[in-house]
């Protein structure tokens, strides 16, 4: 099992830092239910992917599940660390337009708090 | 037990109304019906059962019926009548008593052994493994050969048998009366897999025995417990002492065996995990049996074990041979539907191939004949194996039903999205690509998050941008196409990103420049097949990779 996540609070947004690599399996399935289980406590959530090598197509589906658990429970998920790979990944399946891709932590946890404001 | 009179006619074979004697001889078995009485016993020639031995008596013994019982009487032999090792002048018999006429051990009588069965495994054991059990064995060492032979017993579906037996054997050597076997099941709770008690008769519930007892000898970590039930505290177990007499209790948890590879009598060896228990009781009026050798329990708790768990391992090595069979069929039944038919039509000269990395797998690709012109598919399904095999395969009927119906490209991926996303498979999606082409050239394509197309020109490659998000992922999602048009001698060529992720030995990827080298030279599949071969230089493809080649002529 290959990907740690370590999970912090700022401003009140739960900030999920991600490292190693999120493939077809077990490091999926973490990951989904670690959102699956922050969604009960919360509804603000950055993904720090910065750390992450490598995600295969059946990581991507769990992040774009994710996205779409989060919003069905009425909550958001801001993406943040995204390496050249990643974005081309995201062009390539043209989800770029579903997410919301920030350039550094601080960015994404603060465009919760404009939306609050 | 009662049995009528028997007269008349003789019995069918296993009519079960008549009991059987077996004859065990040497390692030969006879079954012979006890179809009338008296039936008598001796070394002459004329009796109902002759066994021609010198220390069986002429006149040696019968067996008489009386108020449908059944009684064995020694007719004043020389060297004596024994039921269960003990010498009688009169007694009633019982179901797989054990009966010997002056001569012990080699050859002896069962009365109506209730389970034909566990008679022939034991026989049928000691054959195989050509031991000879002579009076000389001790019991211990008896227990010892029975079990070494039932492992060699390399069959599944013996597991039951194997079981039974070890009671049997458990019974005989400790004198108790009742056996029960307990083994862990995947919850970790303790269920009964075989009881058996003193006449062979099957015990089929758990109520009348000591949980209490049972759960203090698995909690601790001797070797066996032999207790008796009057120390149960526990207020429910006191229910069952009451109404079923006091006993003695032996009780043996098995362990898992370990791999050790010097056993030595000085190290403690470690615990194995506890996977059952072997629980053995006798009431105090009749035997006392505490004073049980614990060198027969120690035996009894490693051999059990040992074949317990060899039998279990023979099943799930079945059990993953079964499965991996139902894959090959699986994986031919996906060979069938993913190899394409090349359709003819004057206008367009279509090529598709499939390179799976494993034997199942999640790519296909598909070319059909619509009202107005050749539609071709591409597809990805997300993740490896089974699991995307399953979606490509009905991704595949859907596209080809829908396309035959005439139906519009983004109809078609809006109805797949709508099936796949209703479903809700869980993070299962498609990347694919499909275009039609008429026969004026026209196409008009609609791309799914996938790979972009390769359109070449007159040995030039562009890569149409326009594209949607995959199928299968995001519920209402809308899908928009794009068109172009096409002169006789251009191509469009659609890859998986199996192509263009795959990966050499310096963790380099084939990419999208080399692919658009190869294409520029107006190359085919094999070519690029090639390409992709000859880059990766042995390294494994980690990725299904197919590729769609279609020239349009005009």
């Amino acid at each position: 099992m290959n990907l740690k996540m370590e999970t912090s609070v700022t401003d009140g947004v739960t900030v999920v830092a991600c490292q190693g690599r999120i493939l077809f399996g077990e490091e999926a399935t973490a990951l989904r239910e670690q959102i699956k289980s922050l969604l009960k406590s919360t509804r603000q959530i950055v993904l720090n992917l910065a750390g992450v090598s490598y995600i295969d197509s059946g990581g991507l589906g769990t992040l774009v599940g994710a996205y779409s658990s989060a919003r069905s429970a009425g909550a958001d998920i801001k993406l943040t660390g995204l390496g050249q790979r990643l974005r081309d990944v995201l062009q390539v399946t043209k989800l770029v337009t579903v997410f919301e891709v920030y350039d550094s932590e601080q960015q994404a946890v603060a465009a919760f708090r404009r939306k609050d404001a | 037990m009662a049995f009528s009179t028997i007269t008349g006619p003789a019995p069918e074979a296993e009519s079960g109304v008549f009991p059987t004697l077996v004859l065990v001889r040497d390692n030969e078995e006879r079954k012979i019906h006890l179809n009338h009485t008296p039936f008598a016993v001796g070394r002459k020639v004329d009796k109902d059962l002759a066994i021609p031995d010198p220390r069986v008596s002429r006149d040696h013994a019968l067996i008489v019926s009386e108020n449908g019982e059944f009684y064995v009487v020694d007719q004043g032999s020389k060297h004596g009548t024994f039921v269960n090792g003990e010498r009688v002048e009169r007694k009633a018999l019982q179901r797989n008593d054990r009966l010997e006429f002056g001569v012990r051990d080699t050859i002896y009588v069962v009365f109506n052994p209730l389970h034909q069965n566990s008679n022939t495994a034991r026989e049928f054991l000691s054959q195989i493994s050509g031991i000879h059990i002579s009076a000389a064995t001790t019991d211990l060492e008896k227990l010892t050969l029975f079990l070494d032979a039932a492992r060699r017993l390399n069959t599944s579906g013996v597991l039951d048998e194997i079981l039974v037996t070890l009671l049997e054997a458990t019974l005989k050597l400790t004198g108790g009366e009742r056996a029960y076997l307990f083994l862990k099941s995947e919850d970790g709770t303790l269920r009964l897999a075989a009881g058996r008690n003193s006449k062979g008769d099957p015990l089929l519930d758990d109520k009348t025995i000591s949980h209490s007892i049972l759960d203090e000898a698995l909690k601790s970590n001797s070797e066996f417990l032999i207790t008796d039930t009057s120390q149960s505290l526990d207020l429910a177990a006191r229910h069952s002492i009451v109404a079923f007499d006091l006993r003695t209790v032996i009780c043996v948890p098995l362990r898992k065996p370990l791999v050790q590879a010097v056993r030595e009598k000085s190290v403690p060896a470690a615990l194995g995990e506890v996977m059952g228990a072997l629980y053995v009781d006798s009431r105090f009026a009749s035997r006392d049996i505490s004073r049980v050798s614990g060198d027969i329990l120690r035996a009894i708790a490693t051999e059990a074990a040992s074949l317990i768990e060899n039998a279990r391992l023979v099943q799930a090595e079945e059990a993953a041979r079964r499965y991996q069979q139902e894959l090959s069929i699986a994986a031919r039944i996906q060979q069938r539907l993913m190899a394409v038919t090349i359709p003819e039509v004057p206008f367009a000269r279509f090529d598709g191939r499939n390179v799976a990395c494993k034997e199942i797998g999640g790519d296909f690709c598909d070319a059909v004949i619509t009202k107005d012109g050749l539609a071709v598919v591409l597809a990805d399904v997300s993740g490896k194996g089974v699991s995307a095999a399953l979606l490509a395969s009905t991704l595949q009927g859907m596209i080809y039903s829908q396309l035959t119906a005439g139906m519009g490209l983004t109809e078609i991926v809006a109805a797949v999205n709508a099936y796949f996303t209703h479903k809700e498979i869980g993070e299962k999606y498609a990347t694919l690509v499909i275009a039609r082409l008429r026969h004026d050239g026209e196409l008009e394509y609609v791309n799914c998050g996938h790979v972009q197309p390769l359109l070449v020109c007159n040995h030039e490659v562009i890569r149409p941008a326009h594209g949607n998000v995959p199928v299968g992922l995001i519920p209402g999602a809308v899908y928009e196409s794009d068109r172009c048009h096409l002169h006789p001698g251009d191509r469009l060529i659609l890859v998986t990103d199996g192509v263009t992720e795959a990966e050499n030995a310096n963790g380099d990827f084939f990419d999208n420049e080399r692919l658009e080298a190869v294409a520029s030279r107006s190359a085919g599949l094999d070519e690029i097949f090639s390409a992709v071969a000859d880059f990766c230089a042995g390294a494994p493809l980690n990725d299904d990779c197919t590729v769609v080649d279609l020239l349009y002529t005009g």
